[in-house]
């Protein structure tokens, strides 16, 4: 039986360094960009896209320089262009020539240091270099025939701004949220950490958008290896595209086929720099608000970063409600149906008159009256998500009100059904994080089937198989479980189950190797 | 190669001696020992302490190797072996009987139309995919079952209290100590039991000065918990059902359970005890699977998948051999008195003395 | 590519046998809630055949109710059988529901059969099939189990429930015992001590209350009223409520009670109250050279209704009333402990534990006398020490009364 696992993961898991999911075609020009750099060539590569666009001018030094400027057209800014580049190289130089001894040969270095000013501005000489840095966003400045040219940042588009976060919205507590651009999200990142070991480290992933990402942990308190093994499952991705952070999540994550999350996101600037100052690393993606965070454990699914804006014992409540609710979201109508088909003896005897007298004259059996409602349910959840909010109101409305009112009035399901199904719902809602509460509705459904079979026995045996399935996984080498096991018994008592006011949290939690155990909140 | 921390030494250990006994337990002591053969229970668990230490002055000896690898260099290959063998045919022997009674107590006390394939099924299943997943996950099974076995068996105990009769437990000392010498000598296999699982976990344990010493720690800790624990568990039912009906009832503490009211809300726990109860089953017979598969290891060399499957096979032919329920808890009983605790009582002091001898003479 | 595909054949094949098991051979004792008779009460009465005996069964019915809440509609059927399963299975053939064990109330026993015996084969099953419960009530009929359980009662209650809650409220009045299965079973397995069960009877109007009858003479109410003594298998005799009453002081059941000493004739002021708190010890010790047992009880009164003063008294007068009311009330307490134990000694059963009391505080001696124990009862020296603490008078001090007193002429 132990080889059906073994099975399925032979069928599914490549062994990960040839996770090759789509490889960029091969182009005509590829064997351009090899060539040394050239104005005319980059021109003949970008020009059947109407958006780049190309401007020729001349440099009226010693010598009379031909040069263009190559830009993506929505990407930069072109009042920076204006008046900080072309205005500098065509109108003042023109009025000054005797100022300068610009002549081809030195006409870049020249450029670089006296003629255009600006923060960002470098020199390339590469074909590769100066095609992505147009399509990025960056204008690149060609002279004549020279293989030299120089990249200037005057990036400057359209983006939402920092705005309140969708996903994680809380009543205490900074109201900033990540947005799309990465500058902007470092930038948010750097405020809240002003500190030189916070580390910042760039990469570019996919063949064909180029994405830029960043890896961000403080040194000395991520542990080295985790970072090392970051880098690593990174620079083994293969692919052509990187649209998001879900593309990454997939690629890295240990085990693929287990429903539970191994991999947290944020969309705070302050949660983000909380778990950094854990000892996590985080992984920013250009082009999405969301950042992934590394190593994840499963109880840190259920705390939510306003139990530390909270005083301590409104958190504790509040967590042990979400424990309680998401232990009452998996069992529940499992633990209904293994109660009214098997194990009717642990319902006192009134209770039992009222289920049975609810339960006269409907049709289907408990498994099934159960099943159906829970697939009404996801349903009903799935058809409102994406749904514009008025309209999503109304879906609750009919969904909820009408067809369980009308189920009920008409035989077909049990009044205490609806009762179960609608506070396992609301159950499921207390889970904090959207990927454990996926997870948590996934495995209602196996526990319902062992349930209607096996009874309590078979629900035991369903708890047990995921809770050693819990126990086996692991997140960038840091045990799922872990504070609760391997037990690390501060941890657990000062930030799991409960949180301990933050006089009493003093070193930092020991979920991984931390390098440096210096107390935290020593004032 | 994996390890286990000290705490999950003594989580382990306590979840595996704690294991399976804390049904019969009640019923055995109580049939040789009546009225007080609560008081057996701790110093027949006691007497495990001397020989965990002799099993941990040989892991100094020979540091992150199993029992049986060392008796196979203290007496030799073919002496070593021949323990070996024993060692694995007991071993087995036991886990297959013990997963024959997870059947039986299920189709007993709450489900006694289902068949017991499917419960010997379901058991085989859980422990397969415990042992696959390797013994520190194993081990932290345990770190996460261990507690909600006690707070079961506590809640058990306290929900228990209001069905308490008078006087159950007096007179005390009426026949003298004789029945607390005899209760202590049907408590000893237990505590032997875990022995036999003892001598192939020590390779995974740190040698390291301290964890050492920590680890003996545990073992005082595992002994006198569980000792407790089980001196609780015989005390509620002796004071509950009285001393006649402790004797009768096979599973008293199931019974116990169904008396369980709880404020007119629940009625009876015998069912969610029963859950836990499989927990700890279910680490007793991954336990004993754990021991024949080093046994197998360091007696023939053999290992992998297919021999995991085939001790499995084992495991259920044996329970499917005693699908009759009192001649699978006598079977048990024998087992455990007649075959467990002279071999472990032997074994374990003779390999200890003879490697001391040993370790002198070679100076 | 190929092997990989075949592997995934096999996966297949295997999830679909696992679902086959699953699905295919059917729910190993599945039962929907609804189709469950839950039994709420057994009673057993002699049978016509030698060997046989009446099994009468209640099942609750429970039907939805228009008001949305449930009603319970009575099931009783009667049946003659020589064993517990066969008369299940005689119901089963009648009612289409599966009988559901795990609610069962109350066992009763009717007086006949009580007094014939085979009663502890009976109980077997009871104790054996693992849904029931050792927490049901064991109850004795006067009269036959069967019209108890058939009674029409006029709370709308099943006879069984209207038992169960019966016994419940007892805390409040103390004056039957109260035996569950498991108890009982304890009991037993003392060896010395006589089993005794609580005494359930029908009331018809004008047997001690009167109400408006339903039909003709018939009983719409039951109470439990005194107690039996079993001697083995069978009903040695009955006690009285006297009796009982003296029984449960002696035994350190009672919770609270209701109490006068109305029956006292020495003192012309009568006192009724209610018990607090109440606590039996007792000791065995040797008292010229012969053992014996004392009993202490110690309780607490308050005093909730005086009868018959002629004058409003003073203070002191006060203070001294309630001193005697403390002695009225031991003696009441007193007299019913030792008609209890009258009992014992004219029956010759140990139903008071004594034997079991002298094991417990010096079981040196009992070794000595536990075998001619039955012949000892009779006359094993019992004392008794009775304190009774008074707390208070309730809301006023002296009664209202239009004979001679302060602020009249």
């Amino acid at each position: 039986m132990g080889s059906w696992m073994k099975m399925i993961k032979e069928l599914t898991i490549r062994p990960k360094g040839e996770r090759q999911i789509r490889k960029s075609p091969a182009y005509s020009f590829d064997e351009d960009l090899k060539k040394p750099l050239s104005g005319q060539t980059v021109k003949e590569i970008l020009s059947k896209s109407s958006d780049v666009v190309f401007r020729e001018f001349f440099l009226q030094g010693k010598d009379r320089i031909p040069c263009m400027l190559a830009a993506v057209d929505g990407l930069v800014d072109k009042n920076l262009l204006d008046q900080f580049i072309l205005t500098p190289l065509m109108v003042d130089l023109a009025r000054h020539p005797e100022l300068t001894q610009v002549t081809l040969s030195n006409v870049v270095d020249k450029t670089l240091q006296s003629l255009l000013p600006g923060l960002e501005i470098k020199k390339i000489s590469k074909m590769r270099e100066a095609v992505d840095a147009i399509l990025s966003g960056d204008s690149v400045i060609f002279f004549g025939n020279l293989t030299e040219a120089i990249v200037v940042g005057a990036r400057g588009w359209a983006n939402r701004g920092v705005a309140e976060p969708i996903t994680e919205s809380i009543v205490k507590g900074p109201r900033e949220g990540f947005s799309e651009t990465l500058r902007i999200n470092t930038s948010l990142l750097r405020r809240k950490i002003k500190h030189p070991s916070l580390r910042i480290i760039s990469l570019k992933l996919g063949d064909m958008t180029n994405t830029d990402l960043v890896i961000t942990y403080i040194e000395k308190i991520a542990s080295p290896d985790i970072v090392s093994e970051v880098l690593k499952r990174l620079s083994k991705i293969k692919m052509d595209a990187m649209l998001g952070n879900g593309y990454i999540e997939e690629m890295i994550e240990d085990n693929p086929y287990s429903p539970f999350p191994q991999i947290s996101f944020t969309e705070r600037p302050d949660v983000l720099a909380g778990k950094l100052l854990e000892g996590k690393v985080g992984i920013i993606v250009d082009g999405t608000p969301i950042v992934l965070v590394v190593p994840a454990i499963l109880t840190q699914f259920l705390n939510v970063n306003e139990d530390y804006y909270q005083r301590a014992m409104v958190a504790i409540l509040s967590r042990f409600v979400r424990y309680v609710g998401a232990f009452m979201a998996i069992v529940a109508p499992s633990v209904y149906i293994a109660v009214t088909t098997f194990h009717q003896e642990i319902i006192p005897t009134d209770l039992l008159m009222s289920i049975s007298a609810g339960r006269q004259g409907v049709p289907f059996p408990a498994l099934l009256e159960a099943l159906t409602m829970t697939v009404v349910l996801e349903i009903l959840q799935e058809a409102g998500l994406r749904l514009p909010k008025p309209i999503g109101q109304t879906i609750g409305i009919v969904g909820a009100l009408i067809i369980g009112e009308a189920a009920v009035t008409a035989g077909l399901v049990s009044p205490l059904m609806v009762i179960i199904i609608g506070l396992t719902a609301v159950a499921s809602y207390a889970v904090p994080t959207f990927d454990l509460s996926l997870a948590v509705r996934l495995i209602r459904f196996p526990l319902m089937i062992l349930a209607g079979v096996l009874g309590f026995f078979g629900v035991t045996v369903g708890l047990y198989v995921i809770l050693i399935h819990l126990l086996g996984l692991r997140s960038f080498g840091v045990p799922y479980t872990s504070p609760i096991a391997p037990l690390r018994i501060r941890a657990l008592l000062q930030d799991t189950f409960v949180r301990a006011p933050w006089w009493a949290l003093k070193r930092r939690p020991q979920l991984m190797d931390v390098e440096d155990p210096r107390p935290n909140g020593k004032g | 190669m994996e390890r286990i921390s000290p705490h999950q030494f003594t989580t382990l250990g306590a979840a595996v001696i704690l294991g399976t006994t804390f049904l019969p337990v009640a019923s055995i002591v109580t049939g040789v020992g009546g009225r007080d053969g609560w008081m057996s229970v701790l110093p027949g668990f006691a007497v495990g302490i001397p020989y965990c230490l002799m099993i941990f002055s040989l892991s100094e000896q020979y540091p992150r190797k199993n029992l049986l690898q060392i008796s196979a260099t203290v007496f030799g290959k073919w002496i070593g072996n021949f323990i070996g063998l024993i060692y694995i045919l007991i071993v087995a022997y036991l886990g297959g009987l013990l997963l024959g009674q997870v059947g039986d107590i299920y189709q007993v006390s709450i489900m006694p139309l289902t068949p017991l394939w499917v419960f010997f099924l379901g058991g085989i299943f859980l422990v397969l995919y415990l042992v696959k997943s390797g013994i520190e996950v194993f081990a932290r099974f345990s770190e996460v079952v261990f507690p909600l076995i006690v707070i079961a068996l506590l809640l058990n105990v306290g929900l228990s209290i209001p069905r308490i009769e008078q006087g159950e437990l007096l007179p005390i000392l009426s026949e003298g100590f004789k029945p607390i010498f005899l209760g202590t000598r049907k408590i000893m296999p237990f505590v032997m039991t875990y022995m036999l699982f003892l001598a192939g976990v020590i390779a995974f344990l740190p040698t390291g000065k301290q964890e050492l010493s920590q680890l003996k720690k545990g073992v005082w800790r595992i002994i006198f918990l569980v000792g407790i624990l089980d001196t609780l568990v015989v005390l509620i039912q002796l004071l509950v059902f009285g001393p006649a009906e402790t004797i009768r009832l096979v599973y008293g503490l199931l019974v116990l359970g169904k008396l369980v009211e709880v404020s007119r809300t629940v009625a009876g726990v015998e069912s969610l005890f029963l859950g836990v109860w499989l927990a700890a089953a279910i680490i007793k017979i991954g336990s004993l699977f754990f021991s024949v598969i080093w046994g197998l290891e360091s007696v023939f060399g053999l290992k992998g998948v297919k021999w995991r499957h085939a001790i499995a096979v084992v495991f259920l032919g044996i329970s499917f051999r005693f699908i009759r329920g009192p001649s699978l808890i006598t079977e048990i009983g024998l087992v455990d008195e007649y075959l467990i605790m002279p071999f472990v009582a032997l074994w374990i002091p003779i390999l200890w003395g003879v490697s001391r001898w040993k370790r002198g003479a070679g100076n | 590519m190929k092997t990989e595909r075949g592997k995934g054949h096999k996966f297949i094949l295997r999830l679909t046998i696992i679902a086959c098991l699953l699905f295919l051979t059917g729910c190993w004792g599945k039962k929907e809630v609804e189709d469950l008779a839950p039994l709420l009460g057994v009673g057993f009465d002699q049978g016509e055949q030698p060997g046989t005996f009446l099994v009468t069964e209640q099942f609750a019915r429970p039907k939805k109710d228009s008001s949305s809440g449930a009603e319970i509609e009575d099931r009783t059927f009667s049946v003659e059988a020589s064993s517990v399963r066969e008369a299940f299975e005689k119901f089963s053939e009648v009612a289409y529901r599966t009988p559901f064990m795990g609610s069962l109330k109350v066992i009763i026993i009717g007086e006949d059969f009580a007094k014939s015996g085979d009663f502890n084969n009976i109980l077997d099953f009871f104790q054996r099939y693992a849904e029931f419960r050792r927490s049901m009530y064991l109850v004795l009929a006067k009269g036959k189990a069967q019209d108890i359980l058939n009674l029409k009662l006029r709370s709308g209650l099943l006879p069984a429930m209207a038992i169960k809650s019966n016994i419940e409220g007892g805390d409040e009045i103390s004056v039957f015992p109260t035996v569950r299965l498991g108890h009982y079973l304890t009991i037993l397995g003392t060896k010395s001590t006589a089993p005794i069960f609580p005494v359930v009877e029908s009331v018809k109007s004008r047997e001690g209350v009167e109400y408006k009858e339903d039909g003709k003479d018939e009983a719409g109410e039951i109470r439990i009223h005194g107690a039996g003594v079993m001697h083995g298998d069978y009903l040695a005799d009955y006690l009285t409520d006297e009796e009982a009453k003296g029984y449960m002081w002696l035994e350190n059941d009672v919770i609270h009670r209701l109490i006068n000493t109305v029956d006292l004739n020495e003192n012309s002021v009568k006192f009724g109250g209610q018990v607090l708190k109440a606590n039996t010890k007792y000791r065995v010790k040797v008292n010229n050279d012969k053992m014996e047992i004392q009993y202490q009880i110690k309780t607490s009164i308050a005093i909730d209704e005086i009868l018959g003063p002629q004058k409003q008294l003073s203070g002191l007068e006060w203070v001294e009333l309630v001193k005697q009311a403390e002695k009225d009330f031991a003696k009441v307490i007193e007299k019913e402990c030792e008609s209890s134990i009258k009992k014992e000694r004219e029956l010759g059963l140990d139903f008071l534990g004594i034997g079991r009391h002298i094991e417990q505080k010096n079981s040196a001696y009992w070794k000595t006398i536990k075998d001619q124990w039955e012949a000892e009862i009779a006359d094993f020296p019992i004392s008794l020490e009775v304190k009774v603490t008074i707390h208070h008078s309730g809301m006023s001090s002296s009664s209202a009364s239009n004979s001679g007193g302060e602020g009249q002429e």
